[in-house]
């Protein structure tokens, strides 16, 4: 009985502040998910009968969206693990400079992300950015990257690997750096190549740290907002919005403020239904099994 | 911790101490500066924001201003160019409580919004009745909300439609003609398409969207019960006629992804007989050495047979923030950044169509300005978008409804009752209920 009343006093505090900055604003987007709050109403709550949540389901923009954001996220957490995967391999391997080389690696995440968006928008900007002006001295017309659905979406995704790869990278190195050095030496000297050795020790022995990284950049992706909102507003023609955006533009464009609530909480709901379905499929796997295991 | 070690430290540190007398010295003269201007009774400054191009294009009407004397200095802040993102702006600010400028150039599409937001002050203390009924009745609409003036127009753009006058000798009456002349012109391959528009996903499809609605007898939106009407047989019709300018060849399939200058850009260089478009684009035709150069007319928006076609109004317009320090100097501002001068002046170098009906009977002007006949007569019969503050939302839902049937989605009719129960669904869960008429303050 004591143990139980002091574990529950010592988690107060974490409970507390849970409830505060989660719990809280949470049941409050719920309870305006359910009123009117717009200009229309003088920004007063007014309830409309769960409006906004018929409203939801028959909303395109939202259903296209919320596809929209997991192909970008499905996609850009994919090429992160895979080139996240290769890059702490390399890092891994005693190499001249390796210090220096990691510390470089981790470039890109150090940067601010409107920081960076702001930069691949100059790089891409038709006619004045770099590429256009080396599409140009090659005798080419310069190409609107970010005025074609297409090529707009392949530059997010790129933006996105680009900056969240070293994260992944960096959390498999410390991942690597647990597997003990003379299991690899046993297996090379029993003849296994490389691939084997991968395969069979690395990948097995990484799977918690894989796990990991997939269930952080999935929780993170899917809420991306930052990164589309400077680089590329959503467009051309809503094609790159994300449901974060979304919920945004309900609220500080069309200034509906029960709408954005409701947005916002449908996204959430989704984010745990997908990241939920995420864990499901991984333990199906054995792969949560793996995680529960001492590293 | 204490002050002593860590003054001490200071003292190790030149560079830090260096940095922190150059940011004084680079201070106190800023503020002190300040208290100097407030002294001297420097002019009242009155800031403006406005979208980039006609920030440049009032650049020198402002500095004339400036350098009269008249005690106020206008300072006009070069916003984004694209019409949403500057809103964006503009409302980020306004929301925050002070808006760092006095004077905000509004598009018509979003003065509905603003206006029941609380973030303007009304006009008529400053400008009665005898000021508009001076200006083109078009030039009069989307101006006023309730019992309120909200907003001085500043341009009088709508929507035209050009026609290539070495293919035919006079304009279509009506969409019949348009569609017949074209077909007519494509058969014997003298043009390879006969219209083209905005069907994009985007604000400019709705603009078209209102021209059609009108040239077929519908509407979008009925004021009296405060809600939309887009399933009414003549909304139908109009979307059809759309529909099946894609089906026929008439219009070429890329329309659906069209904004205005991918339409400017394909007419210009001689591929089709008609474009919708706004005034900019007889400068831009006729300024190049292009294949269509001066074989250009320009008209109203024709209707269907028997109904009158009208262009939808895109005009700009300057307000008043509430809050502003200096609302009687921002009013002179309004005045004479309004005023017949500064019109006259874009109507010569921009061609934007001015508001002041006494600009139309300029003989210079009419000399120097080629369009200004086919704008006048455009605004007679413009067309409002609706003016609701769930506009933005409405005319959303309305271009990707079309737009969807402009790529194959769905049939016209399918179309335009999902617009239909959708928009009931947004002015539900925007206003609390669909028929509540929007209060406007």
């Amino acid at each position: 009985m004591r143990t139980r009343t002091s574990s529950l006093l010592l988690m107060l505090p974490a409970l507390v502040l849970l409830a505060t900055v989660f719990l809280y604003p949470l049941l409050r987007y719920g309870w305006l998910s359910l009123q009117a709050s717009s200009v229309l109403t003088g920004l007063l709550p007014v309830p409309n009968g769960g409006a906004n949540w018929l409203r939801l389901l028959d909303d395109a923009r939202f259903w296209t969206d919320a596809g929209q954001t997991l192909r970008f996220a499905l996609c850009s957490v994919a090429l992160e693990l895979v080139g996240g995967l290769a890059l702490a391999l390399l890092l891994h391997r005693p190499l001249r400079g390796r210090g220096p080389l990691r510390a470089l690696t981790l470039l890109p995440w150090a940067l601010p992300t409107t920081v960076m968006a702001l930069g691949w928008r100059w790089i891409l900007n038709d006619p004045h950015g770099p590429i256009n002006g080396a599409i140009r001295s090659l005798g080419g017309t310069s190409y609107g990257f970010l005025s074609t659905p297409a090529t707009t979406w392949f530059f997010v995704v790129l933006a996105d690997v680009w900056k969240t790869m070293p994260f992944v990278a960096l959390l498999l190195l410390a991942g690597l750096q647990t597997i003990p050095a003379d299991l690899e030496e046993a297996l090379r000297l029993e003849g296994a190549s490389r691939v084997q050795i991968l395969r069979r020790l690395t990948l097995p022995l990484l799977l918690p740290y894989l796990s990991l990284a997939l269930l952080f950049r999935l929780a993170q992706s899917l809420g991306v907002f930052d990164l589309i909102q400077v680089l590329s507003g959503g467009g051309p023609a809503g094609t790159t919005e994300s449901l974060a955006l979304y919920a945004y533009l309900n609220a500080m464009r069309f200034l509906d403020f029960g709408y954005a609530s409701t947005v916002m909480l449908a996204t959430f709901l989704l984010l745990v239904v997908a990241l939920g379905g995420g864990w499901l499929l991984l333990r199906r796997g054995g792969i949560a099994r793996a995680t529960e295991r001492p590293a | 911790m204490a002050a002593r070690p860590f003054f001490t430290s200071l003292r190790r540190q030149p560079v830090v101490v260096g940095l922190l007398v150059v940011l004084l010295l680079v201070l106190l003269p800023a503020f002190g500066l300040k208290g100097i201007q407030a002294i001297a009774a420097e002019p009242v400054p009155i800031r403006v924001l406005m979208p980039a191009p006609l920030a440049d294009a009032v650049a020198g009407p402002v500095a004339r201003f400036n350098a009269s004397g008249s005690g106020v200095a206008v300072q006009v802040i070069r916003g984004p160019l694209d019409t949403e993102t500057i809103s964006d702006l503009a409302i980020s600010s306004l929301l925050l409580g002070e808006a760092p400028f006095d004077l905000l150039l509004v598009d018509v599409s979003w003065l509905a919004k603003y206006v029941a937001a609380g973030w303007f002050l009304p006009l008529e203390r400053w400008f009665g009745p005898e000021i508009l009924a001076a200006m083109e009745p078009g030039a009069r609409l989307g101006n006023g909300l309730g019992d309120h003036l909200w907003r001085m127009p500043l341009t009088g753009d709508t929507g035209l439609l050009y026609w290539r006058s070495d293919l035919m000798d006079r304009p279509p009456r009506d969409t019949a003609e348009l569609v017949a002349i074209s077909r007519d012109l494509q058969r014997r391959g003298r043009v390879r398409w006969g219209y083209l528009w905005q069907g994009r996903q985007y604000e400019g499809l709705s603009c078209v969207m209102v021209e059609m609605l009108q040239a077929f007898g519908a509407r979008w939106w009925d004021d009296a019960t405060a809600t939309t009407v887009l399933d009414s047989p003549g909304a139908v019709a109009a979307a059809s006629w759309l529909d099946a300018l894609l089906r026929d060849g008439v219009s070429p399939k890329a329309v659906a992804n069209f904004a205005e200058n991918d339409a400017l850009q394909s007419f210009a260089a001689g591929e089709a007989a008609f474009l919708r478009n706004w005034p900019y684009a007889w400068r831009e035709i006729e300024k190049g050495e292009g294949p269509v150069t001066g074989k250009v007319g320009v008209t109203t928006m024709v209707g269907a047979p028997g109904e009158q076609g009208g262009g939808t109004l895109g005009t700009w317009g300057l307000s008043l923030i509430k809050g502003s320090p200096h609302p009687e100097e921002a009013v002179a501002v309004i005045r004479w950044l309004t005023g017949p001068v500064v019109q006259r002046q874009l109507a010569l170098e921009q061609g934007y169509a001015p508001t002041w009906s006494r600009l139309y009977d300029d003989p210079e002007l009419q000399r120097r300005a080629p369009l200004l006949a086919v704008q006048r007569q455009a605004l007679q019969h413009p067309q409002l978008r609706p003016l609701t503050p769930a506009y933005a939302q409405l005319s959303d839902l309305l271009a990707r409804q079309v737009n969807g049937m402009l790529t194959g989605q769905d049939g016209p009719g399918q179309t335009m009752a999902t617009a239909q129960r959708q928009s009931q669904q947004v002015l539900r869960s925007v206003a609390g209920t669909p028929d509540r008429a929007p209060r406007i303050p």
